[in-house]
């Protein structure tokens, strides 16, 4: 977006700013001046008896309407108006002025949006600002679940960061089974990385022991990986120089933490990303198009209201793509339990209702795919499952 | 011959996209041209961003003004009001207008103080929104989703979590605190029922609220008149009507009456036309009016930016899938707090085919064609082939639990 000429049309506001200030300034000054000179006459006139205060203080009057200080100013003001609103209108036209102009009036239950906010500031470790929003906001303190889980998580995370493995894997430990489940081979990856911590500090009998103990389980599933590191013992101290230097790489424990993180996610049921994070994200992409629609929907206000579905698509990042839509390419409908896609033998996918047409409803008569010279059958026709 | 040919599509590629990355100068080169359109067009929204800090910075600028104009014509009357004065009467008359300039020049350079500050936070906006890029993206978007929040504790008055949230964040400049603080003052008096804040607010404001026709101030006179009667201060009430709701009376006859006709029921009537205007709610009502009026005296939207982007992205990623069981969990609309927000929200459109591989949650398209399984489930080849290779070539549907080999899958088009 190009922000240069905005950013001019703020520095002229300031210019000008700047320029009616230092002319405020001076007219006051000037006054005062006057007013000093006139005060510094009469005094000095103040043994002169026949002195006259009210012909000095006339003249005085008529010295400052020569001025008319205020008229003065008037010029000034006026410019630094033209370039504030000049400003303003360059605004309005670069921005999008009113992006509530797509706003649904529909009711937006707060109650819900403080519950998503208050565990979105758990789930971000925004831990005593989300105790502080809970009070604030008089919620329940329902989330407070979810506040311990996320603590527990974030005090794994930070233990891994000084290096110190032992709460993660005292949770992987008690997750054995649930992990598993999962097909998550993360605590094998703990204890590889615990292994190679005691290798590095030097101690090849602690870690053989180490090894011994917590690799065995493990052994049948991922024989060539502990055989692997099982090898290092050889390279006590040097394990930089030797062929498994990679493995010492500090990047695993990075790595690790965030594969925690999902994996601790993934047990408790959320989802990696704070899910009001994602929202507002698909919200700043899809907003445009929904302002830009508005622009042509104008006078339907009404029809916008009750719309069950956007007349025109939102294109989001692949990051938004949770599901399977699958659009006929001859009927532009998207598919559904009622109207599934269906493959034909030529393996070109239609919907079903397309291809009901398509065969003029004749199961037996062959007809040909839009898209190749195949001749099929709707008998032949396979539904597909994404 | 055709290695030649490929060479020069290779070539005239090339020079394709080297010309999209010259067009878009401000950002680096590599970055895919669509991600920097989207970049382009989520600033566009930040129309509000730029704006309040600016209201409130020609606000300051004006008072300024209007405190100097004041001040000198009051000099300049008084000096012409000067009749006939004894000398000693001159020095000090003289002495007095000398002292008030003196006073006036220090209550502008605090006035100067102020306005400096406020434009630079009208700059600090500016300067953040030029540092958005591709580099930075992510903790950009993490600074507006904080900013958006902040934007909703101070509009719902959760003042404390919005400025330790701005603080713990540092992100004071991105943030209207102080400008919500105004407003907290009054509606903590329209709390309490008093109006008196409320109609300094509008006194402050007069010539904007008269612009854009506000009826605020007739609203809050309208409450006071009725405190009266409410108290049985009727000659009182008569009164103040005269002075405040007179004004208003060309404009607003019928609410007029109305409300002057409580004087024959007063506050213990049955009557339902008359009985909703001594209701406690007419406090709520106005507090909502305040806060409209106020955002749009600075130019913000009347709804919580959190609460438009919620509903834009909502709209944006709603499907029929989403309500299913096996809806994922990256999905927000997985949970059932954000499906409850979805549900008066319409569904998304697409115009074309968008697959997501069941397995791997990656897109299928032609790099990752769809594979189709005889008992017509699909999957990304990139699934099917991994599987294949670690099974000895054979495959488990993983939703039906059903097994084939690699060789009976099929290819499916899709266009």
């Amino acid at each position: 977006m190009e922000l240069n000429p905005i950013k001019d049309a703020f520095d002229s506001v300031i210019k000008k700013q700047t320029l009616s200030s230092s002319k405020i300034e001076d007219t006051i000054e000037q006054i005062t001046q006057e007013i000093q000179q006139t005060l510094s006459g009469i005094q000095s006139a103040i043994n002169v008896p026949s002195s006259q205060p009210k012909l000095i203080l006339g003249e005085l009057k008529t010295k400052l309407k020569e001025i008319a200080p205020l008229n003065h100013l008037e010029a000034t003001q006026k410019e630094l108006n033209i370039a504030m609103s000049k400003y303003t209108k360059l605004l309005e036209k670069q921005f999008y002025p009113d992006i509530s102009k797509s706003y649904r009036n529909v009711d937006f239950d707060t109650h819900i949006i403080n519950q998503i906010i208050a565990s979105h500031l758990y789930r971000e470790s925004m831990f005593e600002i989300g105790d502080c929003f809970i009070n604030e906001a008089h919620e329940e303190e329902t989330i407070v679940d979810k506040k311990t889980q996320f603590l527990e998580m974030y005090e794994i995370l930070e233990s891994m960061k000084s290096h110190d493995l032992t709460p993660a894997l005292k949770w992987a430990t008690t997750n054995h089974d649930k992990l598993q489940k999962t097909g998550s081979d993360i605590e094998l990856q703990l204890h590889r990385l615990q292994f190679l911590e005691i290798l590095q500090n030097g101690s090849r009998d602690e870690a053989l022991k180490y090894g011994r103990t917590h690799f065995a389980p493990f052994a049948t599933q991922h024989f060539h990986e502990i055989q692997k590191l099982m090898a290092c013992l050889l390279w006590v101290g040097k394990i930089d120089s030797s062929p498994y230097s990679d493995l010492v790489s500090p990047t695993h424990w990075a790595k690790l933490a965030d594969e925690l993180a999902q994996q601790f996610c993934n047990l408790l049921g959320e989802s990696y990303e704070s899910p009001l994070k994602v929202t507002v994200a698909a919200g700043v992409q899809g907003l445009p198009t929904l302002l830009k629609l508005m622009n042509v929907m104008t006078g339907k206000k009404q029809e916008w209201q009750s719309m069950k579905q956007l007349p025109v698509p939102v294109d989001l990042g692949t990051e938004f793509q949770f599901h399977s839509i699958f659009v006929c390419p001859v009927s532009r409908e998207q598919a559904g339990e009622d109207n599934p896609p269906m493959m034909m033998s030529c393996g070109h996918v239609l919907c079903r209702q397309s291809i009901t047409k398509l065969s003029k409803n004749n199961s037996t008569r062959p007809f040909k795919c839009p898209y190749c010279p195949a001749e099929v059958e709707v008998a032949q026709c396979k539904q597909l499952y994404f | 011959m055709e290695s030649n040919t490929n060479g020069n599509s290779a070539v005239s590629n090339a020079t394709i996209s080297s010309a999209t990355a010259t067009s878009l100068p401000s950002v680096q080169g590599a970055v895919p041209s669509s991600k920097l359109t989207q970049l382009t067009e989520s600033l566009k929204l930040e129309h509000q961003f730029l704006r309040v800090p600016f209201e409130h910075y020609k606000k300051t600028i004006r008072a300024n003004h209007r405190a100097v104009e004041k001040e000198v014509s009051a000099v300049m009357s008084t000096l012409s009001d000067s009749g006939d004065l004894s000398q000693d009467d001159a020095v000090k008359h003289l002495n007095s207008l000398v002292s008030r300039l003196q006073g006036l020049k220090r209550k502008l350079e605090d006035g100067s103080r102020a306005e400096h500050l406020q434009a630079q936070r009208c700059k600090a906006r500016l300067d953040h929104l030029e540092s958005a890029g591709a580099d930075n993206i992510s903790e950009w978007n993490n600074t507006r989703l904080k900013r958006i929040l902040v934007d909703y504790m101070l509009r719902m008055s959760y003042y404390t979590t919005a400025t330790q949230l701005a603080e713990s964040s540092h992100i004071q400049d991105l943030v209207d605190i102080e400008i919500f603080y105004e407003a907290k003052r009054v509606m903590d008096a329209l709390r309490n029922k008093e109006v008196a804040p409320a109609l300094a607010w509008c006194a402050d404001n007069k010539s904007r609220l008269k612009k854009s026709k506000s009826k605020f101030e007739f609203q809050l006179r309208l409450q006071e008149f009725i405190e009266l009667v409410r108290n049985e201060k009727n000659l009182q009430a008569v009164t103040y009507s005269r002075k405040h709701l007179s004004p208003w009376a060309a404009s607003y006859m019928k609410e007029f009456q109305k409300v002057f006709a409580t004087l024959a029921f007063t506050c213990n009537t049955g009557c339902e036309t008359y009985k909703v205007l001594f209701d406690a709610k007419q406090w709520d009502f106005l507090m909502e009016q305040f806060k409209q009026e106020f955002c749009r005296l600075y130019g913000m939207t009347l709804e919580p930016l959190l609460n438009i982007y919620l509903q834009a992205g909502l709209s944006a990623l709603k499907t029929p899938f989403c309500y299913e069981d096996d809806c994922p969990k990256e999905d927000p609309l997985s949970q059932e707090s954000f499906r409850k927000l979805a549900m008066p929200l319409p569904y998304s459109k697409q115009h074309h085919s968008k697959l997501v591989c069941y397995i791997t949650k990656e897109l299928m398209d032609t790099e990752n064609p769809p594979l189709v399984l005889p008992n017509g489930y699909v999957y990304s080849t990139k699934a099917l082939e991994e599987m294949a290779r670690n099974n000895n070539g054979t495959i488990t549907c993983p939703r039906t639990r059903d097994v084939f080999s690699y060789s009976q899958v099929t290819k499916a088009f899709i266009s």
